[in-house]
């Protein structure tokens, strides 16, 4: 039993490599939103001719000017649709743990017992305290890419200023990532970290 | 195709031995001033992205300075002259970032120039007579019939000496034409952070046809930014050089906040230097010699 907790032990220890990676990705995202953002936000200033003062006098600066800034958009969304993939790639790492770990349940040679799984020894957690936690934490970040993503795609060079407001804001939260919650998951799994 | 080149651009002198002798200095040559170019271009960058810290900071301390009166000061207000000492204040700031924004054009001038000056060190000339036993090679043609293109043979795999010097071109000839734009920025911003009533007569000074810094024309010069028949600047374009811009002078009225906004924006976009394109010739040439430039 022990070296079957054990090994469910050292799943969460990628579970906290995979959500260090999720920070990582989710810092990029959102200096890579912010930097689309001062460009959708210059848009308006840069379409009103009369913005020009002294430029004016050179042909074509108008067109020449936004179409750098749009091809500057354009790379700041492809790098964002890339940081996008690196979030699935974490999702679907959680995912395969999860897979692997009621898979352990039903086979293997030291598959344990119903009762076996809900036997709790001291503070130790249960298996399936284990096997829950793990499903957990995968339905929070799987929700929170879907979100993410829906999120990203709804971003353009015509997005209004408070549609920005509203998605910068979501995209900061994460609300299907409860912090709290996902502590409380790792509390319970290492009580020996808390006490 | 490649006998006919030889035939065109060197009738005479070029004999197999001599080309023996000729490709290996040509190509040292190449290298090295290859790799200054992409050294060269590399320093332009980074003293672009000054100028654009120094333009930003300039065009801060100046809107700081414009509504320092307006601003309400809280408690601060009892002080006597608060107002008149903080605009005081925000005035050296933009003498002191005016200043620094001139040097990085400045520099920008220069480093414009090297690039210029590049382009006529490509070819590669036979020095002293044939018939003496060392023979040795410069950027300086002794004799006419010397092109210094060896007859317009390969160079180093397939590509003759005259291919080497168009990419150049081409490659410079983007740097000139974005600092010439640069210049239209300097004025602008120039001109219109500095609208304060006392400094109207130095706002003067700022135009187009007026040097930003003295000796800048004849830095210009190497560039081909002076007209010759004016002894001005030439008119800044996008692309393409030969079109007519009127530059119109709207010294003393006040510009908005959003117009210097523009212009930091338009400095900061290198709008006549395709990266990509850069980016690829510099990859090409590499390709062509078979070494990495640094």
């Amino acid at each position: 039993m022990n070296v079957l907790l054990k090994r469910y032990k050292q799943k969460y220890n990628k579970v906290r490599d995979d959500m260090a990676r999720w920070d990582q990705c989710h810092c990029r995202l959102l200096s890579q939103f912010g930097n689309a953002v001062s460009i959708i936000e210059r848009l308006p200033m840069l379409m009103d001719s009369k913005n020009y003062g002294m430029l004016k006098c050179v042909d074509g600066i108008n067109d020449a000017l936004i179409g750098k800034q749009m091809v500057s958009l354009q790379r700041i969304f492809s790098s964002m649709k890339e940081t996008m993939a690196e979030f699935l790639d974490v999702v679907l790492s959680l995912g395969k743990i999860v897979r692997d770990s009621q898979q352990q349940l039903k086979s293997g040679s030291l598959s344990p017992s119903k009762q076996q799984t809900q036997l709790r020894i001291g503070i130790s957690p249960s298996i399936a305290m284990c096997v829950d936690g793990l499903k957990a934490i995968y339905d929070m970040h799987q929700a929170e890419y879907l979100l993410k993503s829906s999120l990203i795609s709804a971003v353009s060079w015509e997005s209004s200023s408070n549609d920005i407001i509203a998605i910068r804001q979501l995209l900061i939260d994460q609300p299907n990532i409860p912090k709290d919650e996902v502590q409380l998951i790792f509390n319970i799994i290492f009580p020996e970290d808390v006490c | 195709m490649m006998e006919n080149l030889t035939a065109i651009s060197s009738p005479s002198t070029q004999t197999p031995s001599s080309i023996r002798l000729w490709r290996p200095a040509a190509q040292r040559n190449l290298r090295n001033q290859w790799s200054k170019l992409l050294s060269r271009k590399t320093q332009w960058m980074s003293i672009a992205s000054d100028g654009r810290s120094n333009a930003t900071a300039l065009v801060n301390a100046h809107l700081s300075q414009r509504y320092t009166p307006q601003m309400d000061f809280g408690v601060l207000k009892e002080m006597p002259g608060i107002v008149e000492k903080s605009t005081q204040k925000f005035t050296q700031k933009q003498e002191i970032w005016r200043l620094k924004l001139l040097s990085s054009y400045k520099d920008m001038v220069k480093i414009t120039c090297h690039l210029s000056e590049l382009l006529s060190s490509m070819r590669c000339f036979q020095k002293g007579s044939c018939s003496s036993s060392i023979v040795r090679f410069s950027n300086n043609s002794d004799d006419r019939n010397d092109m210094g293109d060896g007859g317009g043979v390969s160079v180093f795999s397939s590509w003759p000496m005259s291919h080497f010097e168009e990419l150049a071109q081409e490659l410079v000839d983007m740097f000139v034409l974005e600092l010439s734009f640069k210049r239209l920025l300097m004025v602008s911003l120039l001109l219109s952070t500095n609208c304060q009533e006392s400094s109207r007569q130095q706002a003067d000074a700022f135009c187009w046809s007026n040097e930003l810094y003295p000796g800048e024309f004849d830095d210009l010069t190497a560039t081909n930014l002076i007209s010759k028949e004016s002894g001005q600047p030439i008119s800044p374009g996008l692309q393409d050089p030969t079109f007519n811009t009127v530059i119109t002078k709207t010294s003393g009225s006040l510009v908005s906040r959003e117009v210097l906004q523009v212009y930091l924006t338009a400095w900061f976009s290198n709008l006549n230097i395709d990266m990509n394109r850069v980016e690829d010739i510099f990859r090409m040439v590499e390709w062509e010699m078979q070494v990495k430039l640094s």
